[in-house]
Order: structure tokens, then C-alpha cells, then sequence
């Protein structure tokens, strides 16, 4: 008896909404980062899921492109927030609204 | 039997650490609570026969990413938030009534679709590195060769967004 693949898929969704729920209600970039951190994890538990369900390597290959994806997107993130925060000392998103330098 | 009780542990690890996550005041809390997600997501991928893909999940996810927001957590400090004007204020009922669409489209689609038969026969070869390795060579090449190319602009990205920070410090 296994777990049927529709636990798993709720468990997606329910990690995607918590995700969402955090970036709506967050103000800190950083925080709004680890927000979408959980987001991507979401679509990962559902594609491994999918990859067990038809046998298929297909889908862990699309969470290893997604896992550097989210990687390649921290880097920046980060090191945006950084070169925001030398030059503002500030961390609000709703306070980032020029695109000046 | 054990996998019910696996995915219980870990599905509930996974969400409980996900609203510590979402709701924890302190930054460093945050990023700790997110560890515990990404752990209890890795426990799932080794109950759904991904060994590999766990592996590196709790090697490049919770190893390196969230060390490096732990290093900027700790660099940039624990900031107070300014109580200021939220400009977004007008749009907030949208992104909730967006937030609760999301959530409950998923739940109807999930529990409304009948996918596919049950899975039955166990082909563990599929999530051993040796399988990965030729799915990724002989049908997902592109996918590769993009995914280093991502990472090569993310790495010059990054010197560059850095050299900029520390000449507006007057530094070289």
C-alpha cells in the first residue's frame, strides 16, 4: 500500500500557498527570498512525484534544472539586496521603487 | 505501511517548518526553520525513490543556499522595519483573493483528477545517478548546456553587482 500520488500533490500545493502567503506578507527582501525558496520546493515534491508515478527520470531532471534555477536566483537576490542595503540602509521592498543606480 | 508513516513525518515536518518559515519574526530563525523544510522535503524525495536528487537537495539546497543566506542575515544584521507608507496597500485584497484562488484551484484540480493508474511496478533504477546521468545526455542535453550557461551569468552577475556595491563605498 503506497501513498497515492494526490497526498503528495496536495503537499505541493499546500508549500506553494504557504510560499505565496509569505511573499505577500513579508517586506524584507531577504525574507521574501526564503518565500520563494519554499515556492520552488513546492514544484519540486510535484515533479519527483510525477517521476515516480510514470517511471520516468524525465521529471527529477526538470528539479535539478529548477534546484540550479533557484541557485542562479539566490545569487543575485542576495547580492542585489546587498548593493541596495550599502547604498540606502534601508530593507523594505516598497521602498525600492527607482530603477536609478 | 512505513511509507504512510514516512510521508506523514515529513509532510508535516515540511509544512510546520514552512510556517515557521513564513511566519517567524527574526531573519535567522526564518532561514533555520527553512533547513528543516528543505530536510523534510529530501526525506520525501528518498520515499519517492530519488536518491540522488535528495542528496543534493540537502548537499546544494540546505548545504550551500541557505548558508549563504545566512552569511547576508548576518552581514546586513537583524534591520528593523520601518513603519512606512505601503505603497501597495490598494492591491492587497487582490493578492489575498489571488492567494486563496491559487489555493483552492489546486486543491480541486488535485482531488478532481484521476491520474493515471496507481503506481504499481517499482523500477528503483530510475532515480540512480547512472539513469540521471543518461537522461541528461541523451534526452535533456539542452537543458544542460543552458543550466551551465545560467549559472555562468548568475556568477558574472554577481561579481558585478558586488564590484558596483563596493565602488559606491569609495573602495576600489
Amino acid at each position: 500500500m503506497t501513498v497515492p500520488i494526490s497526498a503528495y500533490l496536495m503537499l505541493s500545493v499546500g508549500l506553494l500557498v504557504l510560499g505565496m502567503l509569505g511573499v505577500i506578507r513579508r517586506r524584507n527582501p531577504l525574507l521574501l527570498l526564503l518565500s520563494i525558496e519554499l515556492m520552488l520546493n513546492a514544484g519540486n515534491v510535484a515533479l519527483i512525484g510525477f517521476s515516480r508515478q510514470w517511471n520516468d527520470p524525465s521529471g527529477q531532471i526538470f528539479a535539478l534544472v529548477v534546484m540550479v534555477v533557484a541557485a542562479a536566483e539566490v545569487v543575485i537576490g542576495l547580492g542585489l539586496t546587498v548593493a541596495v542595503f550599502r547604498s540606502r540602509m534601508n530593507l523594505d521592498v516598497d521602498e525600492m521603487s527607482s530603477m536609478k543606480g | 505501511m512505513a511509507e504512510q508513516v514516512t510521508f506523514a513525518i515529513a509532510a508535516i515536518g515540511a509544512l510546520g517548518f514552512g510556517i515557521g518559515v513564513v511566519f517567524f519574526r527574526d531573519a535567522f530563525r526564518a532561514a533555520v526553520s527553512l533547513i528543516g523544510t528543505l530536510l523534510a522535503v529530501a526525506l520525501l524525495f528518498i520515499v519517492l525513490e530519488a536518491p540522488f536528487v535528495a542528496a543534493l537537495q540537502v548537499i546544494v539546497y540546505a548545504g550551500a543556499i541557505v548558508v549563504m543566506f545566512l552569511f547576508v542575515i548576518a552581514y546586513l544584521g537583524d534591520r528593523p522595519i520601518v513603519p512606512g507608507t505601503d505603497r501597495m496597500d490598494a492591491v492587497q485584497p487582490v493578492a489575498w483573493i489571488a492567494l486563496a484562488g491559487v489555493a483552492a484551484f489546486g486543491a480541486i484540480t488535485v482531488l478532481a483528477s484521476a491520474i493515471g493508474p496507481e503506481h504499481s511496478v517499482s523500477d528503483t533504477n530510475v532515480g540512480s545517478p547512472a539513469s540521471i546521468g543518461h537522461a541528461f545526455l541523451n534526452q535533456h542535453i539542452i537543458a544542460f548546456e543552458v543550466t551551465s550557461l545560467i549559472m555562468l551569468i548568475a556568477a558574472v552577475g554577481a561579481v558585478i553587482l558586488a564590484k558596483r556595491a563596493v565602488m559606491l563605498e569609495g573602495g576600489r
